[in-house]
């Protein structure tokens, strides 16, 4: 099992590396920071495991180099574990990439980092209701002071892959088929109950 | 109570992700009122023109003045001069065997110097570089560098000239790439990456490689030159803004918009700043030691083999007649393959020997910036560009050195300091 960092550019994703292996790699306030991969060693219950800093990234379809270095090492580890770094402040941006490798069968980890910058902009964020609609282990982090690490950590076992349209159910209340299709899936036919 | 079926295929397209998206937000997410902070009064503060300008004016000119006294006067003049040009240097010229020998002369070197810029030896010229001047000068540059990069006020400054990079093809974002490359340029030619086309980081790595001095090499210039620095980041700064005006209308391509994000205001941490100036200044001592004595070994050997002599003489008249700088310059051209410090630290000790005008090492400072960039840059522009484009960048070179030092030397002669 490896674990990936996965995240926009300028989240922390180089913070939570540096925290989590003891490394380090050069962390600063812009993005664009780290523009190849880095690899290093954490401890994971009691056994050592690979972690990779990979570069930020705003979607898996790469519109520059540090991207396709990012979706590169997506690839080449198909057994990982991702933990998928957001922005807190910034919800929405971050659960664009986070959904992209929910749907190609990741295991996903959600780290809500900058948490302390969301509070700042009084932003709420249910984290509990998030984990029910997702289906995936949300954390609230805030990797500068080191806030929120062990929970972080102690959910990385708890990733599995879950499918898209189970979190399209819970988010719309409604019941989805896929078009290889359990139960017929008629074109969006209404069914009373 | 009413269940609809869908179908859904995987993956989804954009527009159904983002509906997704907002279906989720709008059950998680709740937007307070926001609070106008003092963080966001500091940001607006630095970014809008009437205000920024001048923070970035006071930010540059406290970082150069910084710089000065801490490096300069501190430590190079107040310590390690003395250390090197009145205990090191005299100790070692009288504790090495045999003067006439080559061996002193490649570590040594001039029996006669009184100074470790004109002695040209391994230990004496080599290390002085390295340990009296460049160290610190990085090392200075390093950690003003991590608390501006920390604070986040790179992408500030970004948003700031984005208008003025607009007008040759570039974008604010360039400031990071060239912010990086005045410390060290192989970083800077890797934060190229974030640009979207390929026309676009061409264009960047070009110009870091020509236009931009690393740390090293101000470090150096500002020891022997301080005088001059105002001129020679005018000169520099022209060119940069110059040739990249010409690149972006000759180079095939696109240039389109990039959008960066602008992080909040950070408090740097102590722990941070340091780890970056362990990473960084070990960096530089590791490329920089075996490099500066691999060059300082290189003249040496060519000046006892009379290779020196024989390419001064092969390249004397287009020197002196082209550029207006004495053949005697050949030698820290040579070694500025290597390192651009080195170069400009053997250049000091043509100085010393009272052989160049003050507009002749004006010339050849800004030469040994623009005609090559110091191996490391070189062998990282070969692995993130295409032949082509490195057969590009070296035209682009080659071109510039020719036009920008004959034009140089042309305004030389024209206010008569030639």
């Amino acid at each position: 099992m490896k674990i990936l960092l996965m995240g926009h550019p300028n989240v922390g994703k180089s913070v939570f590396f540096n925290r989590l292996t003891g490394a380090k790699v050069m962390e600063s306030n812009y993005p664009g920071t780290t523009v190849d991969f880095t690899k290093g060693w954490m401890r994971l219950e009691g056994e050592d495991v690979e972690l990779i800093d990979v570069p930020g990234a705003f979607s898996l379809e790469p519109k520059d180099r540090a991207e396709e270095v990012a979706v590169k090492m997506l690839e080449e580890n198909r057994d990982s574990v991702v933990v998928c770094v957001l922005d807190a402040s910034k919800v929405e941006r971050g659960l664009y990439l986070a959904l992209e490798i929910i749907e190609r069968g990741y295991p996903v980890v959600v780290a809500l980092n900058m948490w302390d910058v969301a509070e700042d902009k009084n932003i709420k964020i249910e984290v509990e209701k998030l984990e029910r609609i997702l289906g995936v282990p949300v954390v609230p982090t805030t990797a500068i002071s080191g806030e929120g690490f062990k929970e972080l950590v102690s959910k990385i076992k708890e990733a599995a892959p879950v499918k898209i349209e189970k979190i399209i159910e819970s988010a719309s209340g409604v019941r989805v088929a896929t078009s290889a299709g359990e139960g017929g899936g008629g074109e969006s036919a209404a069914v009373s109950g | 109570m009413q269940v609809k079926e869908e179908v859904v295929k995987v993956p989804l397209s954009v527009d159904e992700r983002w509906d997704l998206i907002e279906k989720i937000s709008k059950q998680t997410v709740e937007f307070g009122a926001r609070k106008h902070t003092l963080k966001d009064a500091i940001a607006e503060l630095t970014v809008k023109p009437l205000t920024g300008i001048p923070v970035a004016i006071a930010v540059i000119y406290g970082f150069w003045a910084f710089f000065c006294e801490f490096a300069g006067t501190l430590f190079t003049d107040g310590f390690m001069v003395r250390l090197f040009d009145e205990h090191w240097l005299p100790w070692l010229q009288s504790v090495f065997p045999g003067k006439e020998t080559w061996l002193y002369f490649i570590f040594v070197g001039d029996p006669a110097a009184d100074n470790c810029f004109e002695a040209f030896g391994m230990l004496t010229s080599g290390l002085f570089v390295i340990f009296g001047v460049v160290l610190w000068a990085v090392l200075a540059f390093y950690l003003i560098f991590a608390i501006l990069e920390d604070v986040g006020y790179l992408p500030r400054l970004a948003v700031l000239v984005d208008t003025v990079l607009h007008k040759i093809g570039l974008h604010g974002y360039a400031i990071v790439p060239t912010f990086l490359s005045l410390g060290c340029n192989v970083p800077g030619v890797t934060a190229t990456r974030p640009l979207e086309t390929r026309k676009q980081r061409f264009m960047m790595m070009t110009l870091l490689a020509i236009f931009v001095p690393c740390g090293a090499q101000i470090g150096i210039m500002q020891d022997l030159v301080p005088e001059m620095m105002g001129w020679i980041f005018l000169t520099l700064a022209i060119g940069y803004l110059g040739f990249g005006f010409v690149l972006n209308k000759i180079v095939p391509g696109k240039s389109p918009e990039i959008i960066m994000d602008v992080p909040p205001y950070q408090m740097p941490t102590l722990k941070n700043i340091m780890s970056k100036l362990w990473i960084r200044t070990s960096g530089f001592l590791l490329v920089a030691v075996p490099f500066v004595l691999l060059g300082c070994l290189i003249v040496g050997l060519m000046y006892l083999t009379g290779a020196m002599d024989w390419l001064a003489a092969v390249f004397g008249p287009l020197l002196t007649v082209w550029f207006g700088v004495p053949s005697e310059t050949v030698a820290p051209l040579i070694a500025g393959f290597l390192r651009k410090d080195l170069a400009v630290g053997m250049l000091g000790g043509l100085m010393e020997q009272g052989i160049m005008t003050t507009f002749q090492v004006f010339t050849s400072v800004i030469l040994l910036c623009i005609y090559f960039p110091c191996l490391a840059t070189f062998a990282l522009m070969i692995k993130e560009e295409n032949w082509k484009e490195i057969l590009g960048s070296l035209a682009s070179l080659v071109a510039m050195v020719f036009v920008y030092g004959g034009l140089i030397h042309l305004v030389g002669i024209m206010l008569g300091v030639a």
